[in-house]
């Protein structure tokens, strides 16, 4: 391994509870070095899920969040000036590709589509970047690994993946988790008691079924977690679950107001 | 005749007479008979022309209910003292029965006006109508959906119905709320909570059979204690939710059926509460051992039911006729029996607030079923300016489907003005990215490091290191809305050419400028013919090109009926609702104020018009006029507001006009 690389290693195990046979087909995709996207709501665990494969595979986890902004350079690398004269540095892709490690692009529909075709050719038999401006072609390292994820529900039709790009990756849907199991993981992750946890995953599963009336998406696991933590910290349920789940989820007021109702359908009147 | 009625004739309500006696003489005669006793309950001149304008809608749309109407002021004078509560009951009677005339005349011979001018229960209505988009989101949150929320209808005789109803699909509240020391909205969510235990757990519909009234109402307490029980297993705050409504005592409820039956309800909620009271302790011992055995089991709950209600027969107790659900969140549990209830049952089954809309989900376009009419119909709600309300549903908006042929004459053009559209503004999008700028937001790294390469290499590099984001045209989507009404049909003064052929040019002329520049425009067109039947045009959409066939179609449409200017402008709202643009707008082309053959009071389509451009702005559509009457100052800005409508005096100006106006819209 690179040394560049040795501080990307996980070394202690992410915690992640899997609900189907998930971890299963992302190894077998992995070991046969097939591309994957990873699709599902915001905040049901994508990122997570790919922390605790890299710390099972033992790769190294180069993670890029992507924006509008973002150029093929800031991907593959570009000419930097120094004393005695330019100098070439890669691009977080550069570096999965050239030393092994496995290349995570979140939120991959945020970049300009002309972006993201620099990956084509490492996604196809090839596996090669080839780098135009430095005039290299960099044969892909045997350990590299290339996963995409991005959220199909809000995103308007503009930003979308080019059929071109779609037609190279395998695919994995995400989905909130069983209601069983998502009590499970808030309760580990926030700390609180698995009954006050059953509570808050039912208004988030009552949430969930204003998806259409005006709500983009429920509220997600991640908001549990965020409002199960305060809750340890010793904040009324009522006031952590407004804090981290109702206020920031919607600004309509009809929708805001059905959501206090399923807060109390849980913990009760507001004292 | 009487001294007073004399004293309140005047020109205005003898002008509003005269048009009934036109329109029915009937209804005309029945009022001037009845009016000595009337006449007493009038102020002045204003108020017996009010109350002939309400006669003449009435007449309007159906002759026979204004003679129910006028007879039934005839019998009973003192309704004519509340000008509001009278019209409010006719507006009523008139859209809810308007396709069943027994139903209307039954309304207008028995109705009860009064229940129409309760201030509480107008209130309450409105305040419930408000909440109704919350409730139903948090009904949906218990897994259904598909309900809505109505009102139930006013008793003949002006009593209000007190509890919530449950019916299919429809979850009917009383106009008027008791329980007035409580915050209504929590016990709105106690209800909703309560209906949703119900309906996800009770068995609905099963016959009443032979039940005797005592059985019926304790089997439904029982009931009710079972259903919140298993709801409480997952919603466990629920519980303190309901428990704040368990109010009975032994010394505040006392001893009689509902009294006691209040009590049982208390002490099955609520484990802490103690009553000595023998009968309710044996419900409670009953009631505990079944559901220590299992609440799925209704038969057994049935049977214990059946036990208490023997008791409680046994004390010679029996539910009075006007029992009232007890605690007031409760519903009246008319869901739980079938057709041959014990319970009287709601004859009303239509609904009564429409929840249409028309474009929103579901209940998109109506279809006569004959196969003879398929035009789509849209509802849409009238603005009742009298009594600063919605009438929900009172237009009717019918798409015309247009015939789709060729061979129309294409429309001459009489002169040819060049447009250019310029002003459009732009707006930044970062998705566009302009480099090798001289001068700009941000310096492009690539280029630069491109620069110093060069400068070393002693050649001499350009220089061009900046980069900034682009912009991209806002984009823009017009609905151009042409009135056909039959005064169109005129010249326009001082010239030998139609007001309609007026029109069709400045469509032509703006539609082609639009397309040229890739903005979304359709070309619209209506004509009303009552409430019932404003039609509407859609002369060129906005997915379709402007091509000889929609050519075709505008050189074809032909104007008749009149104008009824609120429903169009809804219409067209709702259609633009659906398009993804920065701007939009309904630029309306009319040569007239709004009117319409039912309607004859003299605001009332002006003030209809002023409230749909005024909610069209806050759906971010705006409305803009272009109007050929040169007096049409009064009204156009009444409705459209101070800047929102131009005047073109004439023909020859009229395109120009109009291109100018919308030029400037667009660049706003």
């Amino acid at each position: 391994m690179h040394e560049k690389l040795q501080s990307l290693i996980i070394e202690d195990e992410p915690y992640y509870r899997s609900s189907g046979n998930e971890v299963a087909l992302f190894s077998a995709a992995m070991k046969r070095k097939l591309p994957m996207i990873l699709k599902g709501p915001t905040g049901c665990g994508k990122t997570r899920f790919v922390e605790h494969m890299a710390w099972r595979l033992k790769l190294p986890l180069i993670t890029m969040a992507c924006n509008e902004d973002m150029t093929a350079s800031d991907l593959v690398g570009r000419w930097l000036l120094d004393a005695e004269g330019t100098q070439w540095h890669d691009g977080p892709l550069t570096t999965a590709v050239r030393y092994g490690g496995l290349c995570y692009l979140d939120e991959v529909v945020e970049a300009r589509q002309d972006t993201t075709v620099v990956i084509h050719p490492l996604t196809d038999d090839r596996r090669i970047l080839p780098l135009d401006k430095r005039g290299e072609v960099v044969k892909a390292h045997p350990d590299f690994r290339l996963v995409v994820s991005y959220n199909p529900g809000y995103q308007s039709a503009a930003k979308d993946m080019k059929q071109s790009t779609r037609q190279r990756f395998g695919a994995i849907d995400f989905d909130f988790l069983p209601q069983a199991v998502e009590v499970e993981v808030v309760a580990h992750e926030s700390g609180v008691t698995p009954e006050i946890a059953t509570r808050l995953v039912s208004v988030a599963t009552q949430s969930r079924a204003l998806r259409g009336r005006g709500l983009d998406e429920g509220i997600s696991t991640r908001m549990l977690v965020h409002s199960g933590s305060l809750i340890s910290e010793g904040i009324s349920p009522h006031d952590a679950c407004a804090l981290a789940m109702t206020a920031p989820l919607t600004d309509d007021p009809d929708l805001q107001a059905a959501m206090s109702g399923f807060v109390e359908a849980q913990f009760g009147p507001r004292p | 005749m009487n001294a007073h009625f004399e004293a309140i004739q005047g020109p205005v309500s003898a002008r509003k007479l005269g048009m009934l006696r036109d329109i029915d003489d009937c209804a005309y005669d029945a009022l001037i008979r009845a009016m000595p006793l009337i006449s007493d309950y009038l102020k002045n001149e204003i108020d017996l022309a009010d109350l002939a304008g309400l006669l003449l809608q009435i007449a309007s749309e159906k002759p026979e209910a204004a003679r129910a109407f006028a007879d039934r002021i005839g019998n009973d004078p003192s309704l004519a003292g509340d000008y509001p509560g009278l019209r409010r009951w006719a507006v009523h009677g008139l859209q809810k029965h308007r396709n069943d005339i027994e139903c209307m005349l039954h309304h207008f011979e028995w109705g009860s006006p009064q229940a129409y001018s309760d201030e509480q229960a107008l209130h309450d209505t409105e305040e419930l109508l408000r909440e109704r988009g919350a409730l139903l989101h948090y009904l949906a949150g218990f897994g259904f959906a598909e309900f809505s929320i109505d009102l139930h209808e006013p008793d003949t005789d002006g009593r209000q119905t007190r509890a919530v109803t449950i019916d299919d699909g429809v979850i009917r509240y009383p106009r008027r709320f008791h329980g007035d020391t409580t915050d209504r909205a929590l016990l709105r969510r106690a209800n909703i909570a309560h209906v949703a235990a119900h309906l996800r757990y009770s068995p609905l519909r099963r016959p009443a059979g032979n039940r005797r009234p005592s059985l019926v109402a304790m089997t439904a307490l029982i009931e009710d204690a079972r259903v919140e029980r298993l709801m409480v297993r997952d919603y466990p705050g629920l519980k303190a939710l309901w428990g704040g409504f368990h109010t009975a005592t032994r010394e505040v409820s006392g001893f009689d059926f509902a009294g006691l039956s209040a009590r049982l309800a208390r002490a099955l909620h609520d484990d802490t509460y103690i009553d000595t009271n023998p009968w309710v302790g044996k419900g409670r011992e009953l009631f505990e051992e079944a559901a220590s055995k299992g609440l799925d089991d209704v038969n057994a709950f049935d049977r214990l039911a059946r036990t208490l209600a023997i008791n409680l027969g046994k004390m010679r107790l029996e539910p009075s006729a006007d029992r009232q659900p007890e605690p007031i969140y409760r519903d009246d549990n008319a869901i739980l029996w079938g057709p041959d209830t014990a319970l009287p049952e709601d004859a009303e089954r239509h609904s009564e607030i429409e929840i249409v809309d028309a474009l929103q989900d579901g209940e998109k376009a109506e279809r006569d079923v004959e196969g003879i009419d398929v035009r789509h119909r849209y509802r849409y709600p009238e603005w009742d300016h009298r009594l600063s309300e919605l009438r929900e549903g009172w237009a009717t908006v019918v798409e015309e489907e247009l015939p789709r042929r060729k061979t129309w004459p294409s429309l001459q053009r009489l002169t040819q003005p060049k447009i250019i559209l310029s002003a459009s503004a732009r707006v930044p999008d970062r998705a566009i990215r302009l480099t090798r700028l001289t001068e700009g937001d941000e310096i492009d790294l690539n280029v630069v490091v491109e620069n110093v390469v060069q400068q070393r290499a002693r050649l001499s590099p350009d220089g061009r290191i900046f980069c900034r984001h682009g912009r991209r045209r806002r984009s823009t989507s017009v609905v151009l809305l042409m009135d056909f009404s039959i005064s169109t049909e005129r010249f326009v003064p001082g010239s030998f050419t139609k007001v309609i052929d007026v029109e069709k040019q400045a469509a032509l002329v703006i539609a082609e400028a639009m397309e040229a520049q890739h903005d979304r425009i359709a070309i619209h067109g209506f004509s009303s013919n009552g409430r019932h039947e404003v039609n509407y045009r859609r002369i060129k959409d906005f997915d379709e090109p402007f091509g000889e066939e929609a050519r075709s179609r505008l050189a074809a449409s032909a104007s008749r009926h009149s104008t009824r200017m609120g429903a169009a402008i809804r219409h067209a709202t709702a259609l633009l609702e659906a398009e993804a643009a920065d701007h939009k707008v309904v630029l309306l082309l009319t040569d007239g104020e709004p009117s319409d053959i039912d309607v004859a009071e003299d605001d009332y389509l002006v003030e209809d018009a002023r409230e749909a451009v005024v909610s069209a702005l806050s759906k971010r559509v705006r409305t803009f006029c272009v109007t050929l009457d040169r007096r049409a100052d009064h009204y156009a800005r009444r409705i459209f507001g101070q800047r929102n409508f131009l005047i073109a005096e004439r023909a020859s100006t009229f395109a120009n006009h109009t291109n100018r106006t919308l030029t400037r819209l667009l660049a706003l």
